[in-house]
């Protein structure tokens, strides 16, 4: 039985493996998109409990496809992973209804502290 | 020579000596003309008025003779009478124009005709015979004048009544009694008197002349040359030169007005020349200026340029790190404590770190362009800075001494990028003392080109920076702390950020004894 179910979208392939060798080895499910828009298509077919999404994207940006899933399924979690550049936009992220963000680069321990606080988060609600 | 003649000539001096030379010259000669022409009329005058006496003094001598009819006594008498001196000739003749009687026995019976030219002045056909006394005059072989008297006489009672009975009552003019005298006494007196009005005359005008000639020299030609020397020395540069004419004439005026006009001139151009200096002076300041602002240009432009290009790589290069770090963590795990394996990947972690703080660094250099500002209190800014790193372990020995102007209006200003900025001058200050040393940071209002400015001075007591460090502190990646302890950015993003607030940061600092670094902020004047 998994912990939980995670998407990460980020259009770069060695942030995505990080998260998914981080991640997986502790019991996740983890799946790994390559754009906003895959994202939200796999989103449209599977059942996720948190959503791990870069920034800047090429398609559609973080900001974007928090807002979507904010809009479409309001108990799932979104985590922003960013660049130090766009911690304002980070904050606007939270405002909107992010659960959290992390900032690259961010050792293993980091994200799966931030994972288990935004699962643990979900099942309490 | 003839070029100095001619310009003598054309010269004032020349002209006045010309002119009133050449007016003296004609008012002599006329002058001596008239004189000897009146002299010699008058001269003459009194001759003919003697002359006639004398003819009249012969008429009486002889009436005795004519009434008695004695004509030897006539004759002796007339040749006594014109053996006279200067008397040339007396003769009577009688009506019908034969010579009676005559000083020159041989030409009694002579009869001269009405064409003679004795006769011809009162016998020409077209004149009336006139039976009055006349003269004339006739020049000798020698050029003497001769004067020809010619009276006539005429009848009268005691004529007529006369036992002789010559003459009828009817007859009017008797006949003549004429004489020649000679002026010859008179020409030559008037010749000498000619010669020597005429050496006088001359004699006046060369003395006129040398006198006027000397005068105008040394009224018109000697100052005219001494102002023309004058001016010529001024109009080569020599604005200090002075003309000496004291005479208290025209020339002595136009001389102290000269003098007057150099004076002007020399502190015009000394006033010029200094005018001059100043614009060298105020040119070389601009053009400082403006090499300094140029340098600012190239520089901000640098840095901004460096911003762009760190932010691009830093989002580029924080997913490899990413992989980095999550991979060597990875890795650590697999081995155990103390291996060489896990120090070795420690250290791969360690450099990847060292790689994040690195591209923090130029993302905060990149962002400080782009400042949200609003009304901040400087002091304000300072304590909570300080209070954010007060409690490290770094500033345990240092003594923090705080001088804040507590009067200090309120800026405009982005809060947390000047933070950024004060806790960049806390933490570098710590650095320079290497933990031990006094921190003083005052804040003050001073004023620079007319302008108000906060000040913030951060000063320690640290190791100094060299003076030929001190122009590059604020060049991007350039530190003086040991590797991999500074990034070489704080100061660079500092002074970005200080001078997107329209502020200044500057350095001063003694190697051995400190360094001060100032920070100046303008006020805004809040708009309501």
């Amino acid at each position: 039985m998994s912990k939980g179910r995670i998407i990460v979208i980020d259009d770069e392939d060695i942030v995505l493996i990080s998260c998914q060798r981080a991640l997986a080895p502790e019991g996740y499910d983890v799946r790994i998109v390559k754009s906003g828009m895959d994202g939200l298509k796999m989103l449209e077919s599977e059942a996720f409990d948190l959503v791990l999404t870069d920034l800047k994207m090429p398609d559609i940006d973080g900001i974007e496809v928090l807002r979507i899933v904010k809009g479409k399924w309001p108990s799932v979690e979104v985590i922003i992973i960013t660049g130090y550049q766009t911690v304002e936009t980070a904050v606007k992220a939270m405002k909107l209804g992010a659960f959290d963000y992390i900032e690259k680069p961010f050792t293993p321990e980091q994200i799966l502290s931030v994972v288990k606080n935004a699962i643990a988060h979900r099942a309490s609600e | 020579m003839k070029t100095k003649v001619k310009k003598t000539l054309y010269s004032l001096t020349g002209k006045l000596i010309l002119t009133i030379g050449a007016m003296m010259i004609v008012g002599s000669i006329t002058f001596w003309y008239f004189l000897i022409y009146y002299q010699e009329r008058e001269l003459l005058k009194n001759s003919v008025k003697y002359s006639l006496s004398f003819v009249d003094y012969v008429k009486k001598s002889t009436r005795y003779g004519m009434l008695t009819f004695q004509q030897l006594l006539i004759q002796q008498t007339v040749e006594a009478i014109g053996s006279a001196e200067g008397i040339m000739r007396v003769r009577i003749f009688d009506s019908k124009g034969k010579v009676a009687y005559s000083s020159k026995k041989e030409e009694i019976g002579t009869i001269l005709g009405k064409n003679d030219p004795l006769c011809r002045s009162c016998h020409s056909e077209s004149v009336k015979p006139r039976d009055m006394q006349s003269w004339s005059i006739r020049r000798d072989p020698e050029g003497y004048r001769i004067l020809n008297i010619v009276q006539p006489i005429y009848n009268e009672p005691a004529c007529y009544t006369s036992y002789c009975h010559v003459h009828p009552k009817e007859q009017r003019v008797l006949g003549l009694v004429e004489s020649d005298v000679s002026l010859s006494l008179l020409d030559k007196a008037m010749k000498r008197q000619k010669i020597a009005i005429t050496a006088f005359v001359f004699g006046f005008i060369c003395l006129i002349s040398v006198v006027l000639c000397t005068i105008l020299w040394n009224l018109v030609s000697t100052p005219v040359s001494i102002l023309t020397q004058g001016m010529e020395r001024v109009a080569a540069g020599e604005l200090d030169y002075t003309v000496r004419i004291d005479t208290r004439d025209e020339m002595g005026e136009l001389a102290r007005a000269f003098n007057a006009m150099t004076a002007d001139l020399s502190k015009a151009k000394k006033e010029l020349i200094e005018w001059g200096n100043t614009l060298e002076k105020k040119v070389e300041e601009k053009t400082e200026a403006i090499r300094k602002a140029h340098e600012q240009l190239i520089h901000s432009e640098k840095l901004a340029s460096l911003g762009r290009m760190a932010a691009g790589v830093a989002h580029e290069i924080n997913s490899p790190l990413t992989g980095i770090v999550t991979f060597g963590h990875l890795l650590l795990k697999k081995f155990p404590e103390g291996s060489q394996e896990r120090e070795d990947i420690e250290v791969i972690i360690e450099q990847a770190n060292r790689c994040s703080s690195i591209i923090k660094g130029l993302l905060g250099f990149a962002r400080a362009t782009s400042a949200e500002k609003s009304s901040a209190n400087i002091n304000d800014i300072l304590n909570s800075s300080l209070n954010m790193v007060r409690h490290k372990a770094d500033f345990f020995n240092i003594k923090i001494v705080l001088n804040l102007d507590e009067s200090l209006p309120s800026i405009r200003a982005d809060a947390s990028q000047i933070q950024q900025v004060f806790l960049n001058m806390i933490i570098n200050a710590a650095d320079a003392m290497d933990g031990k040393g006094t921190l003083t940071l005052s804040t003050r209002k001073v004023v620079e080109n007319g302008n108000p400015f906060a000040e913030i001075e951060f000063n320690d007591t640290g190791h100094g920076v060299s003076e030929e460090n001190i122009p590059k502190l604020f060049e991007p990646f350039f530190t003086t702390k040991p590797v991999g302890k500074g990034t070489g950015l704080g100061l660079a993003v500092s002074h970005g950020i200080i001078q997107d607030h329209g502020g200044k940061i500057f350095v001063k600092s003694t190697l051995g004894e400190g360094t001060s670094f100032f920070v100046r902020l303008p006020f805004y004047e809040e708009k309501a």
